[in-house]
């Protein structure tokens, strides 16, 4: 999977992306038809899909509005894939303008269409790396120079993890994350789930259609997912079914383990 | 529509569109954002109904805001459509003429600006994701090329240096060469290396060693910037001249860079001075190739060396040719062995007393199959050079031996041989079992073998080969030293040697032929007396006439060798040789 770095990937767009897919998901139109017919056998599978990205994409949006209102002006959103609607910087800068993003995602068709939405916008920039070099994230230039560590920066990985194996150690790359954080700093953290989801052939199905694509899933249970907190002190109500988390209002929980995806916020302490 | 703002309070029909439609796509707001926002429109919506005469823009412009709100999907549509028909009559309690045919009318507005928006923005999303992918397959290419120069850079670059390496001088070369420009029909190469350079990286180490290259990489990129300056590696550099008019232009650029070179140099705290040697090639690019010129030129380097170095050497081709045909001369030793093109001359150590042949020097020949028969001198200090010597020593000694147990004579009257031992053989462990062997093999007696060491390898010579010396001398083998007074050889230690005998080199005998040469005659006898003390016989080499022999004789010489005596030949004419008072012609 690591390229050295004087081999670039090249752009196939006959290969499905994950971010692509998310964007199909969320009714977007910034696809094409690989992905298209990738997250179509998903639906297919998986009919709850799209409300899964959306529930997802409405746990971003509570997790910043959250964070912003508790204070938080930095934000390091790894994974950030197609920014469609409702991108972090979008819901940040509405609270304080001055607010700073750096988005980060491994797709470089992702990474050049985000340079696109972001031409202008000062405070926010976006870097093609991948989730598991968090010290090239950490060291990156762009990163430096927009995010100050000394002072509290909310890492987002959502809807990312479960396309880190076990064997990437994500538990290590989210230690890695920690130690460059100040306190203050928040963790927001979302993935794939089977918490009490009975087998029902489903997750079989969805990772043999992420096969085709440059990922795998890993689906992770509320413990395995609760241990990725470590050194966090999860924030209320801790580590849930994504439309659990803090919703707009009761009625929108309903049904929440529908959504698949579990999440939580971590502050770091001290 | 900002003084609507104020207005919105959502009411029951707004709510429940937004009920409506959350769910059927990703809706960036808050449910109390959606409920506001769809209040506007409902006020729209209601305006358009009321609206005379009919405006078709207000319900196509709702549309397009639902789109715009990213209330865009065919559900949304579907739903909007639904609860717009069943619910906002009755939840606003409007009073409408016509209703029905207005509500179709709106619903159609709503539709068509909803339909277009989303086509519009489909179409927009696809071009901005199509332009993304293009820009992102031009940044992964810029990156490739990026990364091509940087590995090309990598791979045509010293990395201690930085300075051109083997492979793009090569290039900048063969390119000079196969396609000179106009006025460069002639290409110089000098080729530079550090004098005793092993010398600092032992003494100091190899840190300071590097550093040492990187100054003088760094003095000979200033001093010759125009010209290129490659690192060959370890303390080997070379550099480039094109456009030469003739001989002299490379040599400026070696003076130049013996300069550069020369400068002091402070070194990680260490003042070194440090001197490089140069061979230079400048010659027509036509006839020629890099090939040619690189190995020239690191020829040219090595006769710098042997001249002492911190100098330059141009290019000779007659000096060339000889050491190339010395080379192939060497490298054809091994097979002309196998094929048997060595064979061996005698020459007799003739005693002055009686006349007779004591002994006999084998001396080796190479009949070769191109240059007829060589003399040991055009081959065995390549020999020696090249270790060849070792196998060609062991064939002369096996070869010698076995001739000689072939001589007639009743056993202990026939003559010894003496084989002359390279100072090679003589450090080689197996020495002794080597001569053993062979006299075990030809059963020549010990005592018939002599084997005849310089004077200056047994000054050389450490304790390990003198002892085998010593059991050679045990088992009753003779030792002569050869070319004695040639070097400086103390007679005192000769006491302590296995040595039996002296060969007086021929330049003391060479003097005894001019009248009044008193001095090279008691010189001699005074050795000779030196020699009997020791209880040594003396040989006198190079005897050529009659007169030498008398006064060699006189002087109390024990054996003359020489032309006088018979030339090197085949055995058999000397073992016929009748004693004393016959003398062969010269």
């Amino acid at each position: 999977m690591q390229r050295p770095d004087w081999a670039p990937e090249t752009i196939d767009i006959e290969r499905p992306s994950v971010a692509r897919m998310y964007d199909y998901y969320l009714g977007g139109s910034h696809n094409f038809a690989a992905d298209r017919a990738a997250a179509r056998a998903m639906v297919e599978a998986v009919p709850e899909a799209p409300l899964m990205a959306q529930a997802n994409r409405a746990f971003l949006r509570r997790a910043v509005q959250y964070l912003a209102q508790a204070g938080v002006r930095q934000f390091l959103d790894i994974g950030s894939g197609i920014p469609t609607v409702g991108n972090v910087h979008e819901i940040a800068q509405r609270i304080d303008p001055e607010s700073r993003v750096v988005y980060v995602d491994v797709d470089p068709v992702a990474v050049a269409h985000s340079h696109e939405i972001l031409a202008g916008n000062e405070h926010a920039t976006v870097l093609q790396e991948d989730l598991r070099n968090p010290e090239a994230i950490l060291a990156h230039p762009e990163v430096t120079r927009l995010l100050d560590f000394t002072r509290p920066v909310a890492v987002m990985i959502v809807a990312v993890l479960h396309f880190v194996p076990d064997s990437d150690r994500p538990e290590e790359v989210l230690r890695t994350l920690r130690g460059a954080l100040a306190p203050g700093s928040h963790l927001v953290l979302s993935q794939a789930s089977e918490e009490g989801r009975d087998g029902t052939g489903e997750r079989a199905e969805a990772e043999r259609v992420y096969r085709r694509t440059d990922s795998q899933l890993w689906i992770r249970s509320r413990a395995e997912l609760t241990a990725l907190f470590d050194g966090f002190e999860l924030v209320d109500p801790g580590v849930v079914w994504v439309p659990q988390w803090r919703p707009d209002s009761p009625d929108q929980a309903e049904n929440a383990e529908r959504a698949v995806f579990m999440g939580g916020v971590g502050r770091l302490g001290g | 529509m900002g003084d609507d703002a104020t207005r919105c309070r959502p009411g029951a029909f707004a709510r429940a569109w937004a009920k409506a439609v959350s769910g059927t796509s990703y809706l960036p707001m808050a449910q109390a954002q959606l409920e506001e926002m769809l209040q506007r429109l409902t006020e729209r919506l209601a305006q358009a109904l009321r609206a005379e005469p009919f405006d078709l823009r207000i319900g196509q412009q709702v549309g397009a805001e639902l789109v715009q709100a990213h209330i865009a999907s065919a559900e949304g549509l579907g739903r909007t459509v639904e609860v717009i028909q069943l619910r906002l009559v009755r939840d606003l309690d409007l009073v409408v003429d016509d209703v029905e045919d207005r509500m179709a009318r709106l619903l159609a507005t709503v539709a068509t600006g909803y339909a277009r928006a989303l086509r519009d923005r489909t179409l927009d999303e696809q071009e901005s994701i199509r332009r993304a992918a293009m820009m992102a397959r031009a940044q992964a290419e810029r990156a490739l090329r990026d990364s091509e120069a940087r590995f090309r850079h990598q791979a045509t670059h010293d990395p201690l240096t930085g300075l051109p390496n083997r492979t793009l001088f090569t290039e900048r070369l063969t390119d000079a060469i196969t396609a000179p420009g106009r006025g460069a029909d002639r290409v110089g190469v000098c080729f530079l290396d550090l004098d005793r350079f092993k010398v600092v990286n032992d003494s100091l180490g190899h840190q300071v060693g590097d550093s040492l290259l990187v100054t003088v990489a760094q003095r000979l990129h200033r001093a010759l910037g125009e010209h290129l300056v490659a690192r060959l590696g370890g303390d080997e550099f070379v550099i480039l001249v094109e456009r030469t008019a003739g001989t002299d232009d490379a040599v400026k650029v070696a003076e130049a860079a013996l300069a550069a070179v020369r400068e002091p140099a402070l070194v990680d705290g260490h003042e070194l001075t440090v001197s490089a040697s140069i061979g230079i090639v400048e010659r027509p690019v036509a006839g020629t190739s890099p090939m040619d010129l690189m190995r020239a030129a690191d020829s040219t380097l090595h006769w710098a060396k042997a001249a002492g170095g911190a100098r330059w050497s141009l290019f000779d081709a007659d000096r060339n040719r000889r050491e190339l045909a010395r080379y192939a001369l060497s490298a054809a030793i091994p097979a002309a062995l196998d094929r048997g093109e060595f064979y061996l001359d005698y020459q007799p150590l003739t005693s002055l007393r009686d006349g007779r042949v004591l002994g006999m020097e084998a001396l080796v020949r190479w009949r070769h199959p191109e240059l007829g028969v060589l003399r040991p001198d055009s081959f065995i200090p390549l020999a020696e050079e090249t270790g060849l010597i070792v196998r060609l020593g062991s064939w002369v000694l096996a070869e010698a031996c076995r001739e000689a147990g072939t001589w007639p004579g009743p056993d202990g009257d026939a003559p010894f041989v003496s084989v002359n031992l390279a100072v090679r053989q003589l450090h080689r462990t197996d020495l002794v079992t080597e001569v053993r062997g062979v006299l075990g093999r030809t059963g020549l007696p010990p005592h018939r073998l002599q084997l005849e060491i310089t004077e200056s390898t047994m000054m050389s010579t450490v304790v390990e080969p003198v002892r085998a010396l010593r059991v050679l001398g045990d088992l009753g083998v003779r030792v002569a030293i050869d070319d004695f007074g040639t070097g400086y050889c103390n007679l005192a230690y000769l006491r302590d040697l296995p040595v039996d005998e002296l060969k007086v080199a021929g330049e003391f005998v060479t003097g005894l032929r001019a009248p009044g040469s008193g001095t090279d005659e008691r010189i001699l006898a005074s050795l000779v007396s030196l020699a009997h003390a020791l209880d040594l016989t003396v040989t006198a080499e190079g005897v050529e006439t009659a007169d030498q022999a008398d006064r060699l004789r006189a002087i109390g010489c024990d054996a003359g060798q020489g032309w006088h005596f018979g030339r090197p030949g085949p055995a058999a004419p000397h073992l016929g040789r009748v004693p004393a008072h016959v003398d062969a012609a010269p």
